[in-house]
């Protein structure tokens, strides 16, 4: 199955940069959760387990894949609906199973069967161009796991699935024009959703986005705090575990939904510029894995994969800094977080996959 | 074609995703380098506000002593409870829980931090001062649970002044400071305290910590130790200081007393009764204590000594001796006819008794009205006035106490500035006892007597000795001489000789005689209210009673000590007597190394005796008294009655 020559193909200029990554990731959750403590022991499992996620989905060939992807589809739906009855229950939302060893969080792999329920649809159409029924029935795929996960309530998650269901059907063939009307119908509903589609607390954290300073010490607090923590790295940062912010407690789960901004803190803009720079490296060469992708099917695997990826990246960052509302959205590859390491490592073993097998038949 | 149709359509729109992408991470970046580099000393400031927390470390105030070395006044630690409402997310929170671990009324609290809800926010909130054991025990269990992660528990020194209220109105109190920029710090407020607070107070500290999200102190960064205030010796002697005002207590009245050393000034012991307990205002006053003493008709804050004004009585005849016997309208041996009685300007004044023809020094000795009368009239209001003045009895004594009151004796142009009105030669007659306008503090007579007993040194009253600026004692003031006119040396014979024939002889001052002491003086009994006044008052709840003055020095020949009983609504100038005696008694004592006298328990009531210096002015004097006898006997007044032992019994008229 895993022939000799394939090893020639793998990108291991992507590997290494996710590589670096993870290690960037482990050393700000050892600064943030203050010393080695089970919180960095469970993070290095959850790498040592996502490489072998990642390993196991570069093995098997992408195509068999998405043949059995509508039963992938099905199990993650099954888990979610099984979540939504009988998971764990933490903080408020209904996320997890509780497998005894760890928690597992079946929306993190959502987005990975998703992209490939997306990318087997589309990618097998041979009609040329994307109809409206075919668009429908693609928005009927991303609805029904974007709807369960929205019940836990998890609305991070849930919205990381738009992008996976736009990039594809966008590199499809979607029109332009539908993409339009999308925009102006969004525009004009939003007004509306805001009166009846949020709950008080979403309404809450909105309006204390656009003026923090209203509520300083409730919801408004860690979009300070993130812009205090950020802005006083400075260029070279306070330096390894001297940041306070982070150590201090200032910022909430710092190693886990701000640890860029525990990064910028420490590190410093320099520090800034070489973790962007390390995520746009992982997001560029993936694009290339889809452009160079020996069919359709490839293509639209490793966007859909990406789509999330990148939207949550850019998400999360732009969180860190104050400037954007507090969602509990992780930043992959460096958050704290199991379910999301072996996720997006099982994702990128896809993509590298797609390069990987870009000249087998 | 389909199919390459199909790849370019894919590969335009990769090129769009990825101009997308790499524009966004350019906006990343720029954001980020706007925030950590455009923007970082704000921000950096903020970060540190954030965990930077400067607690003061109050300076404990300088330890004063008393002219031998004794400690008067030191400190003490004790332990402030305090909120930081910094990092407090839930303020009633805290209040509340605060309050029902301290066992206080949360609606105090709360208005204790509302009083300071304006201040910065990092600055302690002082709620408890002076907290008990068992207040800060509780608190540190709870902050420990970080239940009450913003309330601090310090250490600071608090001051620490002798039991029983010994010389209060010479130390002041200290208090919190009143203005918003230095609130929290402890400043005199009033006395020494107030006066060499500069001196005092030394340099509070800082102690820089970490603080956490939750306000809890992780760890001190830096500390700034305080720097104690100076040590300042007083020229106060415990001892006379005690004697003086055991004597008051003993003899069971109010007033005041100033003892001075008059050859430099030096004050040897101040008291005003009734007195406060500074130890109230060390630890922050409560509400009701301070109200008490604020209402207390008594005006127990009121330092009698400087700003107590009364009219000096008989004590103001020195000050027309001296003025008279200086200006050469008298002399030894100039004599005046007393019947009991004499005519000014169609009026007739009265004396107490016939004193037959007297000279001076009989004068002095006996308080003849008549005497003084005919000098005051011959000398005029306006060499009155000079003369007093030399001695120090107009305006302010220079003490160095705060809110001294001016003293009055008046001029014709005081008259005229005041009143528009010229000086009638008539109103010279009651000045010329020390009754009229003649308005004059206690501290004033000290100053008078002093300068009388120098032979015309005026020294001004100072009660700060040395300083230690941290090399040692440093003599603060030198000895101030303010004005030196040396009286004739007959002057000088003549008002001598009469002061000791106060005492020694068959003068008002018996009770101040000691045997080998030579002790001078003059008593002084002086009207609260006029006679009209009087009548006018009958009935309301004013103390009308006359005061009581006694003017001192001993011994006669170079005198080493010198001063002032002031006794409030005591009636009689000779009643201050006993307690100048038992002051001189122990200072003597400590010179020669002797035992201190003692005073007995319990002193036999007095029989009121004829006291000439009660003098009516005016002859329409309804209760003007003509023979000695007629004087109102005293039963049992309200303070007499709780001395110890004390047994209230009626005076039995002379």
């Amino acid at each position: 199955m895993f022939e000799r020559r394939l090893y020639h193909h793998i990108d291991f200029g992507l590997l290494v940069a996710i590589t670096v990554l993870c290690l960037l990731g482990l050393t700000q959750i050892y600064s943030a959760a203050g010393g080695w403590t089970t919180i960095v022991q469970t993070q290095i499992y959850a790498i040592v387990i996502g490489v072998a996620a990642l390993l196991v989905c570069l093995s098997v060939d992408y195509r068999s894949l998405a043949d059995k992807s509508h039963f992938i589809y099905v199990a993650v739906i099954l888990l979610l609906l099984y979540v939504l009855f009988f998971g764990a229950v933490r903080g408020g939302s209904r996320r997890w199973i509780d497998l005894g060893v760890f928690n597992l969080q079946p929306s993190e792999f959502v987005k990975a069967a998703l992209a490939l329920v997306l990318a087997k649809f589309f990618g097998e159409n041979r009609r040329g161009a994307v109809t409206n029924i075919d668009l429908a029935v693609a928005a009927a795929l991303t609805a029904v796991p974007l709807l369960l996960v929205a019940q836990q309530p998890d609305l991070g998650t849930a919205a990381t699935l738009i992008p996976v269901a736009f990039a594809v059907a966008y590199v499809a063939g979607m029109p332009k024009r539908l993409l339009g009307v999308l925009a102006l119908t969004a525009l004009l509903a939003a007004p509306v959703a805001w009166k009846f589609g949020l709950q008080d607390y979403q309404r809450e954290r909105i309006s204390t986005f656009l003026d923090p300073a209203q509520d300083a010490r409730g919801a408004g607090y860690q979009q300070i705090q993130a812009r205090i923590t950020v802005g006083s790295g400075g260029v070279w940062g306070k330096g390894f575990t001297e940041g306070t912010q982070g150590q201090l407690r200032f910022l909430p789960v710092a190693h886990n939904d701000f640890i860029f901004s525990v990064l910028a803190e420490e590190q410093g803009f320099a520090g800034v510029v070489v973790a962007l720079g390390l995520y746009l490296f992982v997001i560029l060469r993936s694009l290339e894995a889809a452009r160079l992708a020996k069919d359709r099917l490839g293509a639209y695997l490793v966007l859909g994969v990406l789509a999330s990826f990148t939207f949550q990246v850019i998400y999360n960052i732009t969180m860190s800094a104050g400037l954007a509302p507090v969602k509990g959205l992780t930043l992959p590859l460096m958050s704290y977080g199991g379910s999301s390491m072996i996720a997006t490592l099982a994702g990128f073993g896809l993509i590298l996959n797609v390069r990987m097998r870009r000249f087998t038949n | 074609m389909a199919q390459t149709e199909d790849r370019r359509r894919v590969a335009l729109r990769l090129v769009v995703l990825q101009v997308s992408v790499v524009v966004t991470f350019a906006a990343l970046a720029i954001s980020f380098w706007y925030l950590q580099v455009v923007q970082h000393a704000r921000f950096q400031e903020m970060a540190e506000n954030n965990h930077q927390r400067t607690l003061a470390l109050r300076a404990p105030r300088g330890v004063l002593f008393d002219r031998n070395g004794k400690v008067l006044v030191e400190n003490r630690l004790s332990f402030n409870i305090s909120i930081v409402r910094e990092h407090t997310k839930d303020l009633d929170r805290t209040i509340g829980l605060l309050a029902a671990v301290a066992g206080l009324d949360p609606a105090y609290v709360r208005q204790v931090v509302d009083r300071h809800r304006s201040e910065p926010t990092y600055r302690p909130i002082v709620i408890i001062e002076d907290a008990s054991m068992s207040q800060v025990a509780a608190v540190t269990a709870r902050r420990l649970d970080f239940e009450l992660p913003d309330v601090l528990v310090q250490q600071v020194p608090t001051r620490q002044y002798p039991t029983d209220a010994l010389a209060a109105h010479v130390f002041g109190y200290v208090g919190e400071a009143s203005d918003a920029q230095r609130s929290g710090s402890i400043v005199g407020q009033s006395g020494i305290e107030h006066v060499y607070n500069n001196l005092l107070q030394g340099e509070d500290g800082a102690r820089q910590v970490v603080v956490n999200s939750v306000g809890r102190e992780i760890r001190t960064e830096a500390e700034l130790p305080p720097t104690e205030g100076r040590r300042v010796q007083l020229t106060i002697d415990y001892d006379l200081q005690k004697a003086a005002e055991d004597g008051f207590r003993h003899a069971g009245f109010n007033g005041s007393a100033v003892i001075l050393d008059p050859r430099n000034g030096e004050v040897l012991s101040l008291v005003s009764l009734p007195s406060y307990d500074p130890n109230d205002f060390a630890a922050g006053i409560d509400r009701a204590t301070w109200a008490s003493l604020n209402s207390d008709a008594l005006r127990p804050l009121q330092n009698r000594a400087i700003q107590g004004r009364y009219s000096p009585g008989s004590t103001f005849k020195i000050v027309i001796a001296t003025a008279g016997l200086e200006e050469g309208i008298i002399d030894d041996d100039f004599r005046v006819n007393c019947s009991g009685g004499a005519h000014f300007y169609g009026r007739y004044y009265r004396d107490l008794s016939s004193h037959g023809s007297v000279d001076v020094r009989h004068a002095l000795e006996k308080s003849c009205n008549v005497f003084f009368y005919t000098v005051g009239n011959m000398l005029g209001v306006d060499k009155i006035h000079k003369w007093a003045e030399r001695l120090g009895m107009t305006g302010k004594t220079g003490i160095d106490l705060p809110n001294e009151q001016e003293s009055l004796v008046p001029s014709s142009e005081w008259k005229m500035r005041q009143f528009g009105e010229r000086w009638y030669p008539g109103e010279t007659i009651s000045v010329a006892i020390g009754q009229g306008q003649v308005s004059v503090t206690p501290a004033s007579l000290a100053m008078m007597i002093t300068t009388v007993a120098n032979g015309g040194t005026k020294v001004v009253p100072h009660i700060v000795r040395a300083v230690d600026e941290g090399e040692g004692w440093q003599m603060a003031v030198p000895p101030v001489v303010a004005d030196s006119v040396a009286f004739k040396p007959a002057t000088l014979a003549a008002l001598h000789d009469g002061l000791w024939m106060v005492v020694n002889a068959f003068g008002t001052g018996g009770r101040a005689r000691i045997p080998g002491r030579d002790v001078a003086g003059k008593t002084g009994t002086a009207q609260v209210i006029s006679s009209e006044g009087r009548a006018r008052a009958r009935g309301s709840d004013r103390d009308l009673r006359d005061h009581g003055f006694f003017v001192f020095f001993a011994p006669k020949e170079n005198p080493v000590i010198a001063g002032v009983i002031f006794g409030e609504h005591n009636e009689h100038g000779y009643l201050g007597a006993p307690i100048a005696k038992h002051v001189i008694e122990t200072y003597f004592a400590k010179q020669e190394g002797q035992p201190l006298p003692q005073l007995a328990p319990i002193v036999p009531p007095s029989p009121a005796e004829a006291d000439p210096d009660t003098a009516p002015v005016e002859q329409q004097a309804p209760i003007a008294t003509t023979t000695p006898n007629s004087h109102p006997s005293t039963p049992a007044r309200g303070a007499l009655s709780n001395v110890e032992g004390q047994r209230p019994t009626p005076n039995v008229g002379g």
